[in-house]
């Protein structure tokens, strides 16, 4: 073979080795979303404690909008983590607010009975609100600003660092258009 | 007698529409459904995400199937719906992808890898065709100093030295050395 048909077989491989390299590097449990930056889907739901509640009743405040259920794993794990947040923030500014998820209300009533939290949880008969946030799984939480914008997606369960970084953060931005 | 007849045609007449309306309806519904089916098979379960909606038994793919056939019955095209699931889950929910973007990579390496294989194929085969041909040049060529060299060895002239008539004796073992090479060539 003479010239660069020499170098091109041995080439050829190349960027195919090097995109299954790259594909190495990317966690699979990192999922793409396409409403992050985008106005959360409004809703209008009923609550478990049997009042309804809709997006426009959280404008101006920093949602924490959690999708759990309780038959799942993670959620027990992060749960902690969002009892501290109540505890944290100061309620008129920040809100946790759980979406049960494929869920009876009577076994999230037990479960938050027996983990604690007072925050309210919205019932989503046909998951319909969990498809318009574009929801994979639970643990699955949104963080929406006070105007009502996803600003962070989070998949998984959360720890405290978590919550403090994305709320602090939005905070922060809020602070500096505000000021 | 007259007035019940004509009563009869009249009722007969005010239920058409309705059956019909009725046929419709049924054939509209089997219709959602096997437009539901098709756009189903088009998306990705999120919960699986190896199968489609349609494959999927996961409560989320049932209930996602469900907002697909609700879309549908309230009138829109199944391009609608799909740019609705796009719009939430971003293209990852297509299990075929749309062919613009990053995403003509997918379609267009497959033809780049074909075609460049194809032309290494063609260069290979030149290569080999022009080896051959080759081949038969330096045979050829072969054959001709042979000849001559058999040809020279010949004519000796007259002062031939003892020398000369060994060199002559190992041309000839060189000739059948070179006949047989030629042999095994071909």
């Amino acid at each position: 073979m003479k010239g660069a048909g020499r170098w091109l077989i041995p080439i050829l491989p190349v960027p195919v080795i090097g995109l299954l390299a790259f594909g190495l590097t990317r966690d699979v449990q990192v999922l793409p979303s396409a409403i992050v930056g985008e106005p959360a889907p409004d809703f209008h739901l009923a609550t478990m404690s049997g009042d309804s509640l809709a997006l426009e009743d959280l404008a101006g405040e920093i949602v924490i909008l959690n999708f759990w259920a309780s038959w799942c794993i993670p959620c027990r794990q992060e749960h902690p983590a969002l009892v501290r947040a109540t505890e944290t923030y100061d309620p008129g500014k920040v809100r946790v607010l759980g979406v049960l998820y494929q869920d009876e209300p009577s076994k999230a009533k037990r479960f938050m009975d027996r983990f604690g939290g007072e925050w309210e949880t919205v019932l989503d008969p046909g998951t319909r609100t969990a498809i318009d946030f574009g929801v994979y799984g639970v643990p699955e939480t949104f963080f929406l600003n006070a105007d009502g914008q996803i600003a962070y997606k989070h998949i998984g369960p959360l720890n405290w660092g978590i919550i403090e970084a994305k709320v602090d953060s939005i905070l922060a931005v809020e602070g500096a258009t505000a000021s | 007698m007259r007035a019940a007849l004509g009563l009869i045609c009249l009722l007969a007449f005010a239920a058409r529409p309705a059956v019909a309306g009725a046929a419709q309806e049924a054939l509209s519904a089997a219709e959602i459904d096997q437009m539901t089916a098709e756009l189903a098979a088009q998306l990705r379960c999120p919960v699986c995400r190896n199968q489609s909606v349609l494959e999927s038994s996961s409560g989320l793919a049932r209930e996602m199937q469900s907002v697909i056939r609700d879309r549908l019955s309230a009138g829109e095209t199944p391009d609608e719906v799909k740019a609705y699931f796009v719009s939430r889950y971003g293209d990852w929910i297509l299990l075929r992808p749309e062919p613009k973007g990053i995403n003509l990579v997918v379609y267009l390496l497959p033809a780049a890898a074909l075609l460049a294989g194809a032309g290494l194929l063609v260069r290979q085969i030149r290569r080999w065709a022009s080896s051959e041909t080759d081949l038969e040049a330096t045979v050829a060529e072969t054959q001709t100093a042979v000849s001559q060299a058999t040809a020279e060895a010949n004519v000796a002239p007259a002062s031939q030295t003892e020398a000369d008539l060994s060199r002559k004796a190992l041309s000839e073992e060189d000739e059948e050395w070179i006949r047989e090479q030629i042999g095994s060539l071909r």
